[in-house]
């Protein structure tokens, strides 16, 4: 299991919730809300695999906060 | 493992060689969040961007290039040119800042101007008040108005009205 810990004021929940929708059939995800950090759990078959996801996730929850929050001018 | 890079100072970059993978230590106060996100955005094709606050003051970017096989000479270059791109956006958002009213004011008057000339109603509306305006330089004076010849005064001191010799 590959544990994605992103941080609440970097990053939206609405993000983060789009992401796991957009890969939900690449692994299994948990989800869970910490005071300070999403934290998103991969899991896999592959370890490879899991790691790939997790950072795709990671990337495309980032883009779309920075889009959301309008970050590029 | 964490290792510094050769030439960088340890306490803002560290290289985990091993992953692939380098973390930028970067002052929120220094750069804005909003330059932080520009820069990230422009790496999100060619790396795994993850940001992280260990810290109230401090932002941690982790960079991990796409492309398997980052040794040392690479990711220096990716910090490097994170580096440049961050301070070319908090550079940016500090312009738009400063030139904020001026660009309000071109945009307000363009979209002002688009709009047409006015309308009946919007004359009808207008206050064409007599209420004079400051014109110390005589700007707004024609040139007959601001040139004209004074009348010469006669011998006993009172001006011609028509102005003769």
């Amino acid at each position: 299991m590959t544990e994605l810990r992103l941080h609440r004021e970097l990053y939206a929940g609405t993000a983060v919730d789009a992401a796991v929708k957009v890969y939900a059939r690449f692994a299994a995800f948990e989800l869970v809300e910490e005071a300070s950090h999403w934290i998103v759990r991969v899991s896999s078959k592959n370890a490879a695999r899991e790691t790939q996801v997790a950072r795709e996730l990671a990337n495309y929850a980032l883009g779309t906060t920075i889009r959301e929050r309008g970050g590029v001018q | 493992m964490t290792t510094p890079l050769e030439g960088i100072p340890a306490e803002l970059v560290t290289a985990e060689l091993g992953a692939g993978s380098v973390h930028l230590r970067v002052d929120s106060q220094l750069y804005p969040l909003g330059a932080i996100y520009a820069a990230a955005y422009v790496f999100l094709d060619r790396c795994f961007v993850l940001l992280d606050r260990p810290d109230e003051r401090n932002i941690r970017v982790t960079l991990a290039p796409k492309k398997a096989g980052a040794d040392e000479t690479i990711l220096r270059t990716f910090v490097g040119e994170f580096s440049n791109e961050l301070l070319s956006a908090a550079w940016r958002r500090q312009i738009a800042q400063d030139n904020r009213a001026v660009i309000e004011m071109v945009t307000s008057q363009a979209i002002s101007a688009a709009m047409g000339p006015p309308s009946l109603d919007d004359l009808a509306s207008f206050d064409f008040g007599d209420e004079s305006f400051e014109d110390p330089l005589g700007i707004a004076m024609s040139w007959e108005e601001k040139y004209k010849k004074k009348d010469k005064p006669d011998a006993d001191g009172t001006p011609d009205p028509e102005g003769k010799p």
